[in-house]
């Protein structure tokens, strides 16, 4: 965090004089301006932009929210073109829907000495309807160039006030001034939450605002000498206004790096979210203010809380299923089963139910929420302790604050006397605590009796294995034949399965063929693919072509064959942000190699043993040799599913060591 | 036989297709030939097409598919597009379990309605509704209806009883009903035997296809729109955008399309007419005058990606192009085109089909196809000229795979032609290396090399010169991925756009590039140019050979050895010329400690028989692994 720190002082040192950006006032030394001094290397950046979203009261429409953008952005050579168009999403729902008003934009080039300015028409603005729920409005720039600096402004009007899109602060090309503002009067408390590692906290004021009401009556007009009067009253309500700022300058750009979980999770932003609305003369509702609250309110939803006391649907079905059984592991067990065999995932995320839990078991189809609220009650009914637990998937983000977007998934916890773990229904091949992929992103929310709540780590603790057993001939040409076996567990063998079982056998194998560059493969055979209890395991034999070098009256060859790492994917030579494997992980190799008859060995690798610091990972290379009898056993653990950044350098390292050794030669020599 | 004759026959078949259709809703029917790498198979496709007149046409689709697997959903492809003057009268679709028991019903309303835009696409107005449907479990079965009609004829869908790869065809049908004195042309492609049934009544034509294995892709193979069968058909009479005409054959089209489409959007601002002529008064030849005329469209405009009805097949005026910047590909070539008239030089509107796969234009058959527009030069002596209007960085002449080598449809006042693009042959895509490196005692490499890439090989190139720093050393270093620990010391590149040549000089370093193995050191002798590219094995090769582009890569590399090591034994030379290509390498010694290593490897392009595959194979084989030798030195 220091450095951060540091960095942040760095830029507020940096910062120049004032400069003002009114709409249409372009220096020349913007359009001079021949790369962005903050990276040499963006192709664009944004030199102002500002956003305002204020709450605004008309008599005729009620509340709704007012975003006001304006954008300056210079574009350095022809990659930055795409900054050149600009898409606006606008929401709908039912007869709701958001506005977009007084587009006005303007490119501005410098030709010689002098600034043309080319105005953005109607021809350049399309509007899409993308969905049911989303409209598209684009433009963009006419005669917009290298060196060129466009600006635009425009106006979004929504009528939904709860919702409050994101500020983003970092973007993927640099920003020079940045200008956020967001205004709310009292009467809707929005709470606060800010990500990213860049550092950010806006100037707050209070100010006096006033909503005018303007009435019209009529009196008069009973009578032909009673002329009608029509009288006007207008009665003021004042009120205070928030008002918070954000001011920043020279904000770099965000690089995406390999083996990030999620690059969102690390840019700049701040989110407004509803806590609550406080409307005179009625009272309180809340939204959300702590994670408890947050909880509350998920739970108490009609689509959540409730469809997890409905029995009726599946109770004749599960009486069945758990009748002679009274073991509560073994009726999970069933259930779990059950869930995954007769609902299908339809693909879309959700801890709110779409169609309904009763819906989704009839149709045999269902979202997240759906499933997996399903087995929680269908466990809950036959007397076995599960909670559904709130979850973001990777793609969706971490939820560092508590907000109700910040999930977006929702799985199973069971806990019983000796056990508990998490499920997941929406995959066929996951297991007890062996939930998809997707789903393995920092911590859940366990949300226990009466909505309270509790965290729980996602990442799993215990190790994946792989277990390679391979035994090898070579001849004196260099060619090894050979059996080979695997035996996976965990993750390990979730990835396994959905890749072997989704795939037709000859296609597999043809794949596996030509990942190994000329490997050929015969008598395949795989045990345990849709046996879920057991590790899954992979066997065939094999035969590939030059595996050795011939050199003299030698042979070279690497022990590992073609089961070594070539590359280290850690290229960048540092990083920010936490490396994520997803799991923990741990690989065998134990490969018994018979040479060619009339050699005898010369050389041999040491044995070797790295291991990372806090007991992150260890390697061990293990190499005995007896007459015409190689054995050799390595081994590559890695303990955790997250690496911090600090440690990069040495994860690195640690690699680059493990590819060196597993290059590492034998020779052997005619005897 | 007379043509009642055939009416009546035709409508037996009809009836036939009728009676057995609920056989087709269980999955248990469908026979092993047709499930044997098949993710879906396609029951039953009928496809009415009804022209009732050359401005209306109805199309009626009746679609049986079973799918066998996960991978099998896309190809249900339940889907209706629609315009302004394409509407959809009728849309469902009934889904049936393994057993053919109907287990749901989708109607019109329930499909999703989506904008057909994709992602690059600012703007189409062009819509679409489709079935999202999540499969309980497989096989499944959906039969799809689909009835639309629309005011254009010049599309009429073909026949394709393949649609992809993995699907196969159980029976598939179309027939097209006219109207008297229309004539509707027919061209048939890739039926092997005698598969395809034809009846032909009066106004009125039918076919059929039964029992058609799922094609698979292979490496290395012509594309799908090459050997995939299909009946192309055109109505010599049709209507675009309410433009009605007759088209006999290319020229015709041609002629259609220039005076219908392009020739009114020609127009200029005087003030850029001027502009134009200043640009050029001091240029004396067209070729001249054409490259200061690209560049300024390169400089002046961007691509951007708008359809507007039909994938508008109308240009934006030229005066639209010059105030805005910006515009497609027909824009663009537009625009271009108009400025070279105003400097007096002659050009032509070209349209062809974009993207590597060489898809040529139908030479014999003049209907609507094309997914793309460029720009011709005609040349008096020597190649035309063909321009990527598109493209801001591409050099004056060069279209890259984009475009290359294909037939296409060349518009001009006089009318149409079918002519080909410019074929980048095997000595022209040339990379050549010269270089040096060294290694040390420890193991260390130092390296340095300049590359000079051409033809196809700069395409694969050029567009490094505006990647950034950061992207470029990511680059190289995936480039020689080959060797840990590696770091980018130098990295200078020029882009040569008048020779069209890419020069790269690189410079890098690797700890532990050569193996220290006791008094022994090994070296992999190729630093900088290892192929590790084999092509993929199949267990039966279906398809034909194919090499879409041939390359030459010639290498001289100097290396110099540690002072305390002497050689102990060099690589073997290689010498193999055969049909695909060419693999001579050769170890020269200089001195004690110099070494030069050089070796040519070329491709050539061209098409074999599927029996050649294996020793093509084989020859890319032996240069990978001869791309991997060593060089064993020893402790002096």
């Amino acid at each position: 965090m220091k450095n951060i720190v540091l960095f942040m002082g760095l830029i507020f040192a940096l910062s120049l004089p004032a400069q003002d950006y009114e709409f249409g006032d372009i220096s020349k030394e913007e359009l001079k301006e021949a790369y962005s001094p903050i990276d040499s290397n963006a192709s664009a950046s944004y030199l102002y932009t500002y956003r305002k979203t204020y709450v605004d009261y008309q008599q005729s429409t009620g509340f709704q929210l007012v975003t006001e953008v304006h954008e300056r952005i210079k574009i350095y050579n022809k990659e930055g073109l795409d900054y050149a168009t600009k898409s606006v999403k606008l929401y709908k729902s039912g007869n709701d829907d958001e506005q977009i008003l007084g587009i006005k934009g303007y490119t501005y080039s410098l030709v010689g000495d002098e600034i043309i300015k080319n105005k953005l028409k109607k021809d350049g603005i399309f509007k899409t309807e993308l969905s049911k729920y989303r409209n598209e409005v684009k433009f963009t720039m006419p005669n917009a160039n290298e060196g060129s600096v466009i600006e635009y402004k425009y106006r979004v009007n929504s009528p939904f006030v709860t919702n409050v899109d994101e500020f983003v602060f970092q973007h993927d090309i640099p920003v020079k001034k940045l200008k956020a503002k967001f205004a709310s009067p009292e009467y809707f408390n929005f709470k606060l939450n800010t990500k990213g590692y860049m550092a950010v906290a806006p100037h707050v004021e209070r100010k006096p605002g006033k909503i005018t009401l303007n009435n019209k009556s009529r009196t008069g007009g009973s009578s032909l000498t009673d002329a009608v009067r029509t009288t006007y009253s207008s009665e003021n309500i004042d009120f205070i206004t928030t008002v918070s700022t954000y001011e920043l300058e020279n904000i770099p750009a965000l690089i995406q790096e390999p083996f990030v979980n999620n690059i969102d999770n690390y840019r700049s932003a701040v989110k407004y979210e509803l806590s609550y609305t406080q409307f005179p003369n009625s009272g309180t509702e809340n939204y959300s203010t702590t994670w408890e609250d947050v909880i509350k309110k998920i739970y108490q939803s009609s689509s959540f809380g409730d469809e997890l006391s409905k029995t009726s649907y599946f109770k004749d079905d599960i009486d069945a299923l758990i009748a002679d059984v009274s073991d509560p592991m073994t009726r999970a067990s069933r259930i779990y089963n059950f869930v995954k065999n007769r609902i299908k995932w339809n693909g879309y995320n959700g801890y709110l139910v779409d169609e309904g839990v009763k819906k989704a078991y009839k149709s045999q189809v269902g979202n997240v929420a759906e499933i997996n609220l399903m087995l929680t009650a269908m466990l809950n009914y036959a007397g076995v302790k599960a909670y559904p637990v709130l979850v973001s998937t990777r793609q969706h983000g971490v939820p560092l604050f508590p907000t109700r977007e910040g999930f977006n998934y929702v799985i199973t916890y069971v806990k019983e006397v000796n056990q508990s773990f998490l499920l997941d229904a929406t995959s066929d091949y996951c297991l007890p605590n062996i939930l998809p992929f997707r789903a393995l992103n920092w911590q859940g929310r366990i949300i226990t009796e009466h909505g309270n709540s509790q965290l729980i780590d996602l990442y799993p603790s215990d190790l994946s294995k792989n277990v390679y057993s391979v035994m090898v001939k070579m001849d004196s040409e260099g060619t090894i034949s050979g059996g080979y076996r695997s035996m996976k567990t965990g993750h390990s063998a979730l990835d396994y399965r959905i890749k072997y079982n989704n795939r037709d056998e000859d296609e597999y194998l043809e794949d596996l063929e030509n990942k190994y560059g000329g490997l050929e493969v015969s008598d395949f055979s795989v045990k345990n693919e849709n046996d879920l209890t057991k590790p899954v395991m992979e066997s065939y034999k094999f035969v590939k072509e030059a595996q050795a070098d011939k050199i003299g009256d030698k042979l070279y060859f690497s022990p590992m064959f073609y089961f070594k790492m070539d590359e280290n994917p850690f290229k960048l030579e540092q990083r920010d942000y936490p490396i994520d494997f997803g799991y923990p992980s741990k690989n065998t190799y134990k490969i018994t190699i018979n040479i060619p008859e009339g050699y005898e060995i010369q050389e041999l690798p040491k044995g070797a043993a790295v291991a990372l610091p806090d007991n992150l990972g260890i390697f061990k290379y293990n190499v005995l040799a007896k007459d015409r009898n190689i054995q050799l056993i390595v081994s590559t653990q890695i303990n955790s599913a997250i690496v911090t950044p600090n440690h990069y350098e040495i994860l690195k390292m640690y690699i680059s060591q493990l590819v060196e050794k597993e290059a590492e030669q034998i020779v052997i020599s005619k005897v | 036989m007379n043509s009642k004759m055939k009416v009546n026959i035709f409508f037996l078949l009809i009836n036939l297709l009728a009676f057995s259709q609920t056989e087709l809703y269980s999955s248990f029917t469908i026979s092993k030939d047709l499930a044997n790498q098949a993710n879906a198979v396609i029951r039953s496709n009928d496809i009415n097409i009804n022209l009732k007149s050359s401005n209306e046409m109805l199309v009626v689709q009746k679609r049986i598919i079973t799918v066998l697997n996960k991978n099998g959903n896309d190809a249900v492809d339940a889907y209706a597009y629609y315009d302004d003057v394409t509407k959809i009268k009728a849309l469902e679709a009934v889904v049936y379990n393994a057993s053919g028991s109907q287990i749901k019903k989708i109607k019109k309303n329930d499909f999703k309605d989506v904008s057909a835009v994709n992602g690059g696409t600012l703007y189409s107005d062009s819509r679409v509704k489709y079935l999202e449907y999540t499969p309980i479990t497989y096989p499944y079965t959906i039969e799809f209806t689909c009835e639309v009609s629309t005011s254009n004829t010049a599309f009429i869908d073909s026949f394709r009883p393949i649609e992809g790869y993995f699907v196969s065809t159980e029976n598939s049908s179309y027939t097209i009903d006219f109207p008297e004195g229309f004539t509707i042309l027919t061209k048939v492609k890739n039926f092997t035997d005698d598969v395809l049934k034809k009846s032909e009544g009066a106004n009125k034509i039918h076919y059929e296809v039964k029992n058609l294995a799922a094609l698979k892709p292979e490496m290395y193979s012509p594309s799908f729109f090459d050997i995939a069968p299909k009946v192309l058909l055109r109505s010599t009479h049709f209507t675009l955008e309410g433009v009605e005409t007759t088209v006999e054959n290319w020229n015709d089209f041609g002629k259609w399309m220039y005076n219908d489409l392009i020739k009114d959007t020609h127009d200029l601002p005087q003030s850029t007419i001027l502009e134009i002529q200043e640009l050029v008064k001091n240029e004396n030849t067209d070729l001249d005058k054409a490259k200061k005329i690209y560049q300024y469209v390169q400089d002046k405009t961007r691509y951007i990606s708008v359809q507007v009805g039909i994938g508008g097949w109308k240009p934006f005026n030229a005066s639209e192009v010059d105030r805005l910047g910006y515009g497609d590909c027909k824009a663009l070539t537009n625009y271009t085109m108009t400025l070279l008239h105003a400097a007096g030089v002659k050009s032509n509107y070209v349209v062809v089909y974009s993207k590597d796969g060489q898809r040529s234009l139908e030479k014999d058959f003049a209907s609507i196809q094309g997914d793309h527009v460029i720009l011709n030069i005609p040349q008096e002596t020597g190649e035309d000229i063909w321009l990527e209007c598109t493209s801001q960085k591409l050099p004056f002449g060069f279209i890259g795979d984009f475009t290359d080598d294909r037939d296409v449809l060349v518009v001009s006042s006089e009318g149409g032609k079918i002519q080909h693009t410019k074929k980048y042959e095997v000595d022209e895509s040339l990379q050549i290396i010269k270089g040096h490196y060294s290694i040390s005692k420890d193991g260390l490499i130092e390296a340095k090399a300049t590359f000079q890439s051409k033809g196809i090989q700069y395409d694969n190139k050029y567009w490094l010169e505006t990647e950034t720093e950061r992207e470029l050393d990511k680059h190289y270093k995936n480039r020689w991925g080959y060797i840990n620990d590696i770091t980018i010391k130098d990295m200078r590149l020029h882009n040569n756009k008048d020779q069209i040549e890419f020069i790269e000089d690189i410079s890098f370093q690797g700890d532990n590039y050569s193996k220290i193995i006791g008094d022994r050191m090994l070296v992999h002798v190729n630093a900088f140019n290892r192929n590790e590219h084999v092509p993929d094995r199949y267990r039966n090769r279906k398809l034909p050979l194919k090499v879409k582009r041939g390359f030459k890569d010639l290498d001289e590399v100097e290396i110099k050895i540690p002072a305390d090591y002497v050689v102990e034994s060099l690589p073997k030379n290689n010498s193999i010329e055969n049909k695909f290509g060419v693999y001579k390498t050769e170890v020269i010694v200089k001195d004690e400690h110099t070494l030069v290593y050089k070796r040519e490897f070329t491709i050539k392009d061209g098409e074999f028989p599927k029996e050649d595959y294996t020793a093509f194979r084989d020859f890319y084989k032996t240069v990978a692994r001869q791309d991997n030798a060593k060089i064993a030195l020893i402790k002096s």
